[in-house]
This record gives structure tokens, sequence and C-alpha cells, in this order.
């Protein structure tokens, strides 16, 4: 007990004196990091693996892998230099922090395809998006809602057709039938209604309406890209390749996975990978490669943020997303 | 210990509220998403066990280190307002405004300040402590009887005597109200300090629940924060008993 406690109280230390030379040997070495959206777990699998496996090592990256939260804005972070790299929001997260003027440059899309999709109960009498109509439809006012808002009008329906309700961060309204639609994401929430028995229900992928929001972008800063370009570089090639190992070896990413967090369940991280493998080497994932950014799909979220009044004025889409670093990393990296 | 007292004591209201738990739930058929059942709950803390002991852990690190921290803080402040006014003047409506500021605001900037080191949530947890215990500290002090004071003076006490001997003895019963009030706000600094983005401890447990809908899992966590915030509460408890048993009037 008491060489814990001491052990505690030095590690503390350790982590005071660590900070401070942190501070002291950032013009010297290369200690970079690389901040993630949230805490530990197989939406992340590439960044770990790549971490476990020596990837970063190899490419001469002293890296340091920053879980997230909820209260945690990596798209900050990561222009202000707090961190060096990271896995942040998506499309929408870019082009907005792009509108604040923050220095942030997306290198790479993890998800090619929409995350999000909308469930309904199979005996709804939901049938197609169309059939939304007069239908309460909760989604996350946090930023998903847009994409819903793009869906209606690929679909043409009206906003004020619909009843567009707020989702909390739990199915549980929707287990209640509280909502008519409720909004999941591929690799989570529509995983826990399945553990929890839900199976009589419809998905709606907004990819079929046609609408195609990359997620999980790869970003780093202006600064970055302008004095580190190899680092950068190196960056996006170990975690690709990280990426790539972890769809090929899924059992050992989840032992990887599981190790880097705490309290993680097997099942729902086995699930979670697969469903990640599936967003990410959809379409282009595939044929050009992991972490392909679409640059067509980006214009018309951007254009579509526009119309809905989310976005004041378009930015310069070259210079948010700089396809430069990725275009080269070695098809043996991307290429599944 | 007789039946009687024993029947009285805090251990048997824990026995209590287990058996109503255990007995209730399956009565009134309650929905497990509303109230598992105890066993489905504490299987459940079973089956995470290492990872729940490292998670106390290191929340409890984090919360005492911050609580000591907020302790020196704390109490230093109290004993400086109260030998000068003009610090108390300067400085406690900044401490007043900065209370007001919610703490994700201020995490927020903790995390750019520290990254994710076990300092950012000791910082939080700091940051919450010290307020009520430079308050009751400074409270406690202006307690002392200005009778006694005249008294001592008139006996040649120096400044320093007077405090030790008489302002500090009589403070340190509102100083201990205000460790009590900070030890469970140390707490829940640590584990908000976690939502910062770490991957040890209760509040990154906590949070992995409730991204997951773990009911069961979140229950484990609330009786693991309850009973670090009771163990906490209770060495305060303890160390009043046996150190700071006068009371000032």
């Amino acid at each position: 007990m008491s060489t814990s406690i001491t052990q505690g109280i030095a590690a503390a230390f350790l982590a005071a004196i660590t900070g401070i030379a942190a501070i002291d040997s950032a013009a010297a070495a290369d200690p970079v990091s690389v901040r993630l959206k949230w805490v530990a777990q197989a939406q992340f699998a590439g960044v770990y693996v790549a971490k476990a496996k020596g990837f970063y090592e190899a490419a001469g990256l002293d890296m340091t892998i920053n879980p997230g939260g909820p209260n945690v804005n990596v798209e900050t972070l990561v222009a202000s230099g707090a961190d060096t790299f990271g896995i942040a929001s998506g499309t929408e997260g870019v082009l907005y922090a792009r509108e604040k003027k923050l220095p942030l440059v997306a290198i790479g899309m993890s998800q090619q395809i929409t995350p999000f999709a909308y469930v309904a109960y199979t005996e709804s009498g939901i049938n197609s998006v169309k059939d939304f109509k007069g239908k309460r439809v909760a989604t996350w006012m946090v930023g998903p809602q847009y994409t819903l808002y793009s869906v209606l009008a690929a679909e043409g329906l009206k906003q004020d057709e619909v009843n567009i309700v707020s989702q909390p961060f739990s199915m549980q309204p929707f287990i209640d039938k509280q909502f008519d639609v409720a909004t999941v994401t591929l690799y989570n929430e529509l995983n826990t209604l399945k553990e929890q028995g839900i199976t009589n229900i419809k998905v709606f992928m907004p990819d079929d309406s046609g609408v195609t929001t990359q997620q999980d972008a790869i970003v780093t800063s202006e600064t970055m890209i302008k004095d580190k370009p190899a680092e950068v570089q190196a960056f996006l090639d170990a975690t690709l390749k990280g990426w790539k190992y972890a769809f090929e070896h899924k059992s050992e990413a989840v032992d990887i996975v599981m190790a880097a967090g705490s309290g993680l369940e097997r099942k729902h991280q086995e699930l979670m990978l697969d469903e990640i493998e599936r967003v990410m080497t959809a379409k282009a994932g595939t044929t050009e490669g992991l972490g392909y950014m679409d640059m067509k799909s980006i214009e018309t979220v951007q254009a579509d943020l526009i119309k809905f009044g989310a976005m004041k004025t378009p930015v310069d889409l070259k210079s948010a997303f700089d396809s430069a670093f990725w275009a080269k990393v070695p098809d043996a990296d991307k290429k599944m | 210990m007789n039946a009687r007292a024993l029947a009285r004591s805090p251990v048997a209201s824990v026995v209590y509220v287990a058996a109503a738990w255990l007995v209730l739930v399956p009565l009134f058929k309650v929905q497990p998403r509303y109230l598992p059942p105890l066993p489905v709950v504490l299987a459940d803390g079973l089956s995470v066990w290492p990872d729940l002991v490292a998670g106390f852990w290191r929340t409890l690190v984090e919360t005492v280190l911050g609580f000591l921290a907020g302790v020196v803080l704390g109490v230093g402040f109290g004993i400086a307002f109260s030998a000068s006014r003009i610090m108390e003047r300067a400085f406690l409506p900044i401490f007043v405004a900065l209370q007001t500021v919610p703490v994700i605001a201020f995490g927020a900037i903790v995390v750019i300040w520290f990254g994710n080191t076990i300092m950012a949530k000791v910082v939080i947890a700091l940051y919450l402590a010290f307020f009520p215990i430079a308050v009751n500290t400074l409270r406690g002090l202006e307690l002392a009887d200005p009778q006694r004071i005249a008294l001592m003076k008139s006996f040649g006490a120096s400044h320093l005597q007077l405090f030790l001997k008489l302002a500090l003895p009589t403070a340190l019963p509102n100083i201990l109200i205000g460790m009590k009030l900070a030890v469970a706000l140390s707490l829940a600094g640590a584990i908000v300090g976690e939502w910062f983005g770490d991957t040890v401890g209760l509040g990154v447990m906590l949070l992995q629940a409730l991204y997951f809908e773990q009911i069961p899992r979140v229950w484990v966590l609330i009786i693991a924060c309850g009973a670090m915030g009771t163990l906490l509460y209770g060495a305060l408890v303890l160390l009043e008993r046996r150190f700071v048993w006068w009371r000032t009037d």
C-alpha cells in the first residue's frame, strides 16, 4: 500500500517534471502527439496499432496518443499546437474550424461513407426516408443534424414536413418508442441496439440518398505542414499502415485496443472494428486507398452547410483539405 | 458494540440499502434500464475487477493530491486574507468570480496547459477544493474572541503566539468543515478532469459505460465513486475526532 502511495506521488511529480521538460525540449527532438476525438476504442485501432507495432517509431516519430472526451475539442488543440496531429470530427468540423480561421488542415479522411444512419422499427410503416414525413425524427443537434437536413433535401422533403427533435446521447427514448426515427452511428449505437436484442429495425443510410460526409478527419496544423512536412508525411504513412495492419489482423488489433483502454468489452470492440472497417474500406477506401479525401463530397457538404445557414462564408477547400501528403503515401501502406 | 448500536451504525445503513435493492427490484419487476438487480451490478463489477481497482486507485491519487494542494492553498489564502484586508479585497472577489466559471470551461484550458498528465486532473481537483477551505479558514480565524486576544496581548504575546495558540485552534473546526466540503468537490474535479482525455480512472470508465449504454456498469461506478467519497469523508471525520475535538463556542 505505502509503496503504491509513493509510486502515485512519484508519478505525479514525474508528470509535473516531464511537463516542464517537454516545454524545454520542444525545439530539440520530435516528441509528437495525436489527439483522438474520444477515449481509447476500436474506432482508433489504426493509431494504437501503429504505436504498438512500432510504425511510428520506425518513421522517426516519438508518438504519444492522447485520448479525447466529451469536452475535448481536437480542432482547437491541434490548431493551437498543443497536439501535433489529431483524429478530429469530420468534414463539417474541419470546415467550421477553417471558417473560424483556425490554422487546421485535413490530410486524410478515415471514414469513407457517412457513419450515421437512421433507424425505425419495422412495424412503424416507415419504408424509406420519404416516409419520415410527419414523423418524430430524432438526431443529435451537435452537428449531425445537417446530415439529416441534407438527406431530407435529397429525398425532396422540406424540414418543416418532418418533426425533428433533439436526441440525447442514449437510445433509451427510441427503445421506449418516444421517437419514430432515431440517429445512430454504425459503429456504436446500432451495435448497442442489437446487443439489447432490438433487431426489428430498418436502417436508412445517408449514402443511399446520395449524401456522403466523410468523418474522422486526420488533421494537423498549417505550421507543421510548413515547417515539418516530412513528419506529417511520416505520420500519415504510419497511421494508414497501422489501419491496414489492424484490418488484416483484427484479433491482434482488438488486443492492442483492449490493452490501451480500461474496462472495455471485447465483444463491443470486435463489433466496432468490423463496422469501422466497413466505413473505412467502403467506396474509395478500397479503390483509391485508406484515408482518401473525397473532394466532391466535401464540396457538397460545404454547399449544404451554407444553404442551411450553418456556415456563413465558404472556405478555400484546397487549403483546408490537403491531399498532397495522402497522394505520396505508398500504395503498400494504404491499399487493402 | 451491542445489537442496537450495530443496527444504527453507518455500516448497517449500507446493508439496509443493499437489502432493499436486492428484494424490491425483483419484487416490483423494475426494468433493468432503470435499476438493474444488485447481483447483476456486482457481477459486472467483478468482471472488470482489475480495471476497476486500477481506476479507483488512479482517481483516488488524483483526488487526494488535488485535495492536499487545495488544503495548503486554501488555508494559506485564508490566513493571508485574515492577516491583510488588502489581500482579501484584492483576491477574494477574483476567487469568487473564478468559482462561478464552470469547471468545463476552465478544464479546456487546463488540458492545453498540462496535457493529459495526472497534473491536469490534480489541478482541476485543486481548483474546486481550495475555495471552500479558504473561505472557512478566513471565517474561522475571524472567530477568535477579542477579549482573549486582549488578554494574551496584555501578557506580551507576539503575533505568532496569538496565531498559533488562539486564532488557529479557534479556526480549526471551521477549517475542517471547509475540508469536508472540499474533499467531495476534489473527487468531482478528478472525475471531470478525466473526461478531458485519459485511459485510466473511474471517470474514464464512467464515460465508456455511458457511451456503450452499459447501465449495470454505470451503477458499479456510482457505487465505486460513492465508496471513495465516503472513505475520504470518513478519514476526515476520524481526523477531526482525534485531533480537533473541541468546539469553538
